[in-house]
């Protein structure tokens, strides 16, 4: 059940009559809350209805012993098997038949070619969210960053609410939690902020669908495509995954405010972003955010020597983490390499004076850098194997097929560029107004 | 907090739902409006969209009342442009053989849209209790390949509202909700005009992927058949003085409209099939095997001037032939070679032309399927 969906319009107006008019108290509303959601997800296979709950009692429990535990070592050994299930649940379902393919590719070089089997098993909706949510939640308690809740009722339902079960942000329970413990009523200001999220949220995923079209000539064409056409592909590409994430992302905020829920901002501009560690502050804050306080820091963070590995180390996770393919890892892996990269750079002493700089020029050179660096990493993303992605770059950098004046392919990129430019106008209209 | 605090906060809380409750069904309807009255001005709906299928179905009534024994020719375009009714008709008679024909030849239905067409054309007959005696079915190769299914998806949904019946859509939604509840309400709240329907043909040509089989045309060739288009278009007014401009034109038993300039493109070439198409086709054929006392799967001619398929392509047709042979119990009268058509017959590269294509046609289909009904 997409936000985008005639069935969620009917699934919407429904749940608010109920929650506003019926459910007036506080744990029935959160009852309410839950069942909702769970039809939600129901509606899309309510098979994984126990994968999704189980996550949520199994977490809500771990955390308890992990709170009542006297010693780091009994923490611990409830640490673990949290870290199990959650990671377990997502190799299962999300990596195994990459590795299993790629463990019989690797054999294959040797001249071995196993007949591995694959499981082949149907990916569950919003795994890789709600996987990271809940075991935030026992990390954090692990870290005494927050006190275990009392109440598997509120903690289920806050792990499975409806407008950021699919597709995130991706909320800690700090964050959640205790909203669900102390339900407010929505204020007007809010719910009319809600309702603008919501439609510039379903704009922007329009956007995004008009904007398929030309990703896919260019990414899915067999050959070789002109200069015009792969930069086309490309910027189409780039407003297609920035609008159909953030697009999803401020439906979800806008649909938590007007039931009077707060979600943080997940999007911020990222294309204006001056450099690749600025983008990353701008792109899928919940999820940079995420891998930087339970992946990065406890790799040692900026601590250690090895600033840049734990860095690159992230980004190469992170990068799987958006999906099962080497492309995946290739653009984790090139992310990794040029933030570390702008991390060398900015301690170069000759470069003190630009990096330093504030000038319009020297902003503008940043951005230009920064944009053509991002956009070669979402060929890397959006090709379905190295060799296309490397093959789309090659024509991005050939001179070949520039459009006359009022042929197609010019008109289609002038759209592409007028759709992305429109995506980011709304967002700074969206973020003076919020 | 006393009780009437409590109850003033519930009252205040329920006018804010209230008024959330309102904005989203006040907005939804203000958007539906709008769209309504956008596709209203464009001139969008089944009426114009489908106009041929509509008016065909409209007038099986007046089919199925016909005294004669009945003979429908079902399938694409290339039915639509390359098969006379009456020269049918009249050949037949002159065999032994009484019969009226009607031309259900529909351009831009593929195979999957022309199933649930069959659904609603087997209903109608088996409502009257009325047989047909011949139906030929055209297999249209192009129709069924994988580019083709690809250029429909956008309008799929909207087609399946104009053609499915509400139990037809009710089936889909009980295994897919979602879709169920977005196609009743493309039929009831969109005039089964869809978003994407919509995008598609505002988009159409900008958004055209490259075809396998995008043919040259030569500027002399383009010249000459331009002059003979006009001086056919001039007979056709001598012959049908009363046309009143409907697609399906029933005292022409629907042949006879096809635009004859249009060049079809669509993996002709190559001929890389689509399952589900293909399946689609063996279903809609068994459809009309109910309600058919003889049922013929017809490859039309192709025009060798222009459509030349490598072996590859030809050894998929095969396999696609050979199972439709299999699954149907039909032998496949394949006539794309015939040598009584030749590429002067042809209106473009894969349309017969009118009087110079259709009128040979039917002699052709006369020669093979009289000794047939002769004999039964």
């Amino acid at each position: 059940m997409l936000f985008n969906t005639p069935i969620f319009f009917f699934f919407f107006v429904v749940f608010i009559f109920f929650y506003g008019f019926v459910f007036l108290r506080q744990t029935p509303k959160v009852y309410f809350v839950l069942v909702a959601s769970l039809v939600f997800y129901g509606a899309w296979n309510y098979k994984f209805i126990p994968l999704l709950v189980g996550s949520a009692v199994g977490d809500y429990f771990l955390a308890q012993a992990i709170a009542a535990a006297n010693t780091i070592q009994r923490e611990k050994l409830w640490l673990s098997p949290s870290i199990v299930m959650n990671l377990g649940i997502l190799a299962l379902f999300k990596y195994a038949d990459f590795a299993l393919s790629s463990v019989a590719d690797f054999m294959g070089l040797f001249g071995y070619n196993p007949a591995l089997p694959t499981l082949s098993w149907v990916l569950p909706v919003g795994i890789s969210f709600y996987t990271f949510q809940s075991l935030s939640y026992t990390i954090d308690v692990y870290r005494g960053d927050m006190e275990p809740r009392k109440g598997l009722l509120h903690f289920t339902a806050a792990l499975s609410f409806f407008p950021q079960l699919v597709a995130g942000p991706i909320l800690r329970a700090r964050q959640i939690l205790p909203q669900f413990h102390a339900i407010q009523a929505p204020s007007w200001t809010n719910v009319k902020h809600g309702f603008l999220l919501v439609t510039v949220g379903l704009i922007k995923k329009t956007g995004a669908d008009l904007l398929a079209a030309p990703a896919a000539r260019a990414f899915d064409s067999e050959g070789s495509v002109s200069l015009i056409e792969s930069w086309t592909g490309v910027l189409a590409f780039a407003g297609q995954i920035y609008g159909d994430f953030s697009g999803y992302s401020d439906m979800a905020i806008g649909l938590a405010l007007i039931i009077g829920f707060q979600i943080p901002l997940n999007f911020r501009l990222p294309y204006f972003a001056s450099s690749p560690v600025d983008f990353w502050r701008r792109w899928h804050i919940s999820l940079s955010t995420w891998l930087r306080d339970y992946l990065y820091i406890p790799l040692g963070g900026n601590r250690n020597n090895h600033r840049l590995r734990n860095i690159f180390v992230t980004m190469l996770l992170g990068g799987l983490w958006h999906g099962a393919a080497w492309t995946f890892i290739a653009w984790g892996a090139f992310h990794g390499a040029i933030i570390t990269g702008t991390h060398y750079l900015s301690g170069l002493k000759p470069l003190a004076g630009f990096n330093a700089s504030s000038s319009r020029w020297t902003k503008l050179l940043k951005w230009g850098i920064t944009f053509y660096l991002v956009m070669i990493g979402w060929v890397l993303f959006r090709a379905t194997s190295i060799d296309g992605a490397l093959s789309l770059i090659m024509d991005m950098h050939t001179l070949s097929g520039l459009p006359t004046p009022g042929e197609v392919a010019g008109i289609i990129f002038g759209l592409t560029v007028a759709g992305l430019v429109l995506m980011h106008l709304m967002d700074r209209y969206v973020l003076h107004s919020a | 907090m006393s009780s009437s605090t409590s109850s003033s906060s519930e009252a205040a809380n329920r006018r804010i739902f209230g008024r959330i409750l309102l904005t989203i069904i006040a907005g939804m309807i203000t958007a539906l409006v709008i769209l309504r009255f956008f596709t209203d001005l464009n001139d969008a709906s089944a009426e114009t969209i489908l106009g041929r299928v509509v008016e065909a179905r409209s007038a099986l009534p007046a089919i199925m009342a016909e005294e004669q024994n009945l003979a429908i020719f079902f399938s694409s375009s290339m039915t639509h442009a390359g098969f006379s009714p009456r020269m049918f008709d009249r050949w037949m008679a002159e065999k032994g053989v009484g019969i009226k024909s009607f031309n259900f030849g529909f351009g831009g239905l593929n195979p999957y849209f022309q199933e649930i067409l069959s659904r609603r054309i087997v209903e109608a007959f088996d409502a009257e209790n009325r047989k047909i005696e011949l139906l030929m079915i055209e297999f249209n190769p192009f129709q069924t390949t994988q580019i083709r299914w690809n250029r429909a998806k956008p309008i799929v949904d909207s087609f399946l509202t104009m053609l499915a019946t509400d139990r037809e859509l009710f089936e889909i939604a009980k295994n897919d909700l979602s879709r169920g509840i977005r196609l009743f309400t493309i039929r009831y709240f969109r005039n089964d005009i869809s978003a994407e329907m919509i995008t598609a043909f505002f988009g159409e040509s900008l958004q055209t992927m490259p075809q396998e089989s995008e043919l040259p045309e030569d500027e002399a060739v383009s010249e000459r058949r331009e002059e003979i288009l006009e001086l056919l278009d001039g007979q056709l007014g001598k012959d049908y003085p009363d046309y009143d401009g409907s697609d399906w034109y029933l005292p022409w038993q629907g042949g006879g409209t096809i635009p004859l300039d249009r060049i079809l493109t669509a993996d002709i070439i190559q001929l890389r099939f689509e399952e589900l198409l293909v399946e689609s086709f063996i279903q809609f054929v068994r459809n009309f095997q109910q309600i058919s006392n003889q049922v013929e799967i017809i490859l039309l001619p192709a025009n060798r001037d222009w459509i030349v398929n490598p072996p590859e392509a030809s050894q998929r047709l095969a396999v696609v032939l050979e199972r439709i042979e299999r699954e149907t119990g039909i032998k496949i009268r394949n006539l794309q070679d015939a040598p009584e058509i030749t590429p002067d017959m042809y209106g473009d590269t894969t349309h017969l032309g009118r009087y110079t294509g259709d009128l040979p046609f039917a002699q052709l289909l006369v020669d093979e399927l009289a000794p047939v009904l002769l004999g039964r």
